[in-house]
C-alpha cells in the first residue's frame, strides 16, 4: 500500500509530496510514470538528479546565480522533452547532455564567464577555518576560475569528463562530434588549463 | 613523430598501446609532455563545486515545479486557440462579419447593373418592367425577403403597436371601410383630381 510523505520547508517551496512507491522505481519506470501523468515521479528526477546537474552547470559558468537558473532551465527541458528519453543512456548522461547544450547556449550569448579568483560567496570567513582548508578553497577557486575561461568545447569535454565520469563516446554523442574529436579537445583543454594555472602546484 | 593527442589520452587514461610505450621510452618531449598533462590532470581534480546552502536543494525543486507549471499555462494558452470550442464559435463570427461586411456591396452591385442597363434605352421603360425588376430585387434581397415574409401575417393591430399606423390615421379609416364607403371615397378623390389645378 502506497503511503505519502508530506514535508514543508519555511521560506522556501511551500509543498513538495513524494509517494513512496516511487521511490523504489528504476529510472525508466520513473520516466513512465512522468509520462502517465505522475508529477510526483519527476520531483524524484529532481531530487536525485539536481546536484550533479547545478554542479555541472557551475562549472560552466563560475557563479551560484547563473548556475542555479541554468539547473532549473535543464530540468524545465527535460520535464518538456521526456518523450525522447529513450533508455539508451542513463538518466544522468541525458540530462547532463541537455546541461551541456543549455550551457554551450548560455556561454555562446554571454561570452565567456569569469569567476573571481577572490570568489568568497560560500566561505564563511567568520568562522574559524583552517588555514590549509582556506588554501585548498582558494585553489579549487583558482583550477574553476581557469577552467571557465576554456574555449567552450574543451571545457564540456572536461568537465564531463573529470566531474561527471562520461565516457568518450557519451561526450560525443552529447556534443556532436567524434571521439577523436573528444580526446583531442580534452587533450588541449589540459594543455590549456597548464598555460593558465602556471607553475602554481604543477 | 611524436604521439598524437588522442594516444596521449589513451595513455593518461591507462589505456596505452604498445607503440605509444615503445614511443614514450625513446622520446624525451613526450615524456616531459606526458608529465606535464598529468599534473594538469591532478590539478583539475581540484576544481570541487563549493558547497551552497542546505535550503537551496528545495529552493531549487520548488523553482523548477513553477517553472514547468508556468511552461505548460503558457503551452496550454497557446494551444487553446486550436481547440474546437474556442474555434467554432470564432470561425461563426468571422463568417458573420464576413456576410455583414460583403452584403452592402452585393446588394449595390445588384441594383446597379439593371440601371445601367436601363439608362441607355431610347424610351422610357415599361411599369411591368420597373415592377419585375423591384419584385426581382426582392425576391433576390435576403433582407427584403425577411421583412416581406415577416410582414405577410401582420395584421393592422401589430401596425399600430409597431407606432407605423396609429389610431387616427388615414391607413386605419381606409382599411375599416365597407365596399360602397370605398366607392365614394374613389369618386371623391377622381373628382377631385379631375378639377383643374390639382
Amino acid at each position: 500500500m502506497a503511503s505519502s510523505l508530506t514535508w514543508t520547508l519555511p521560506g522556501t517551496w511551500p509543498m513538495a509530496t513524494v509517494d513512496d512507491s516511487l521511490e523504489n522505481l528504476d529510472e525508466r519506470a520513473l520516466v513512465e510514470a512522468c509520462l502517465a501523468g505522475r508529477r510526483e515521479a519527476f520531483d524524484l528526477i529532481v531530487e536525485r538528479h539536481r546536484r550533479p546537474v547545478y554542479q555541472l552547470c557551475y562549472r560552466f559558468v563560475g557563479n551560484h546565480e547563473d548556475a542555479s537558473d541554468l539547473a532549473q532551465d535543464v530540468f524545465v527541458r527535460a520535464y518538456r522533452g521526456l518523450r525522447n528519453f529513450r533508455g539508451q543512456a542513463t538518466l544522468a548522461t541525458w540530462l547532463y547532455r541537455i546541461g551541456v547544450n543549455v550551457c554551450l547556449n548560455r556561454v555562446s550569448a554571454r561570452g565567456l564567464p569569469t569567476e573571481p579568483i577572490a570568489d568568497r560567496q560560500f566561505v564563511d570567513s567568520t568562522a574559524d577555518v583552517a588555514p590549509d582548508r582556506l588554501v585548498r578553497t582558494e585553489r579549487q577557486a583558482r583550477v574553476r576560475a581557469a577552467i571557465a575561461r576554456l574555449p567552450r568545447k574543451q571545457r564540456a569535454t572536461l568537465i564531463l569528463r573529470m566531474y561527471h565520469e562520461m565516457s568518450h563516446q557519451e561526450i560525443a554523442a552529447a556534443l556532436g562530434s567524434s571521439v577523436g574529436a573528444v580526446k583531442a579537445n580534452f587533450f588541449h583543454a589540459l594543455g590549456n588549463l597548464k598555460k593558465l594555472l602556471g607553475n602554481e602546484g604543477l | 613523430m611524436h604521439l598524437s593527442p588522442e594516444e596521449f589520452v589513451d595513455v593518461v587514461e591507462g589505456a596505452r598501446s604498445a607503440e605509444s610505450v615503445a614511443h614514450l621510452a625513446a622520446c624525451e618531449v613526450c615524456r616531459t609532455q606526458l608529465t606535464a598533462i598529468r599534473a594538469a590532470l591532478s590539478r583539475a581534480a581540484d576544481g570541487d563545486v563549493p558547497e551552497p546552502s542546505p535550503l537551496f536543494w528545495s529552493q531549487l525543486s520548488g523553482r523548477v515545479n513553477a517553472a514547468i507549471d508556468a511552461d505548460a499555462s503558457s503551452r496550454r494558452g497557446w494551444t487553446s486557440w486550436l481547440q474546437p470550442r474556442v474555434l467554432m464559435p470564432m470561425s461563426a463570427m468571422a463568417a458573420l462579419v464576413l456576410v455583414v461586411a460583403l452584403l452592402p456591396a452585393a446588394r449595390g452591385a445588384f441594383r446597379s447593373t439593371p440601371l445601367r442597363l436601363l439608362a441607355p434605352a431610347a424610351t422610357p421603360p415599361a411599369v411591368d418592367a420597373v415592377d419585375a425588376r423591384d419584385t426581382n430585387d426582392q425576391a433576390s434581397d435576403p433582407l427584403l425577403a425577411m421583412v416581406g415574409d415577416l410582414s405577410a401575417t401582420m395584421d393592422l393591430d401589430t401596425v399600430a403597436d409597431a407606432g407605423l399606423a396609429g389610431q387616427g390615421s388615414a391607413e386605419r379609416a381606409v382599411s375599416r371601410m365597407n365596399d360602397a364607403e370605398l366607392r365614394t371615397l374613389k369618386q371623391l378623390l377622381q373628382a377631385e383630381l379631375g378639377r383643374p389645378g390639382a
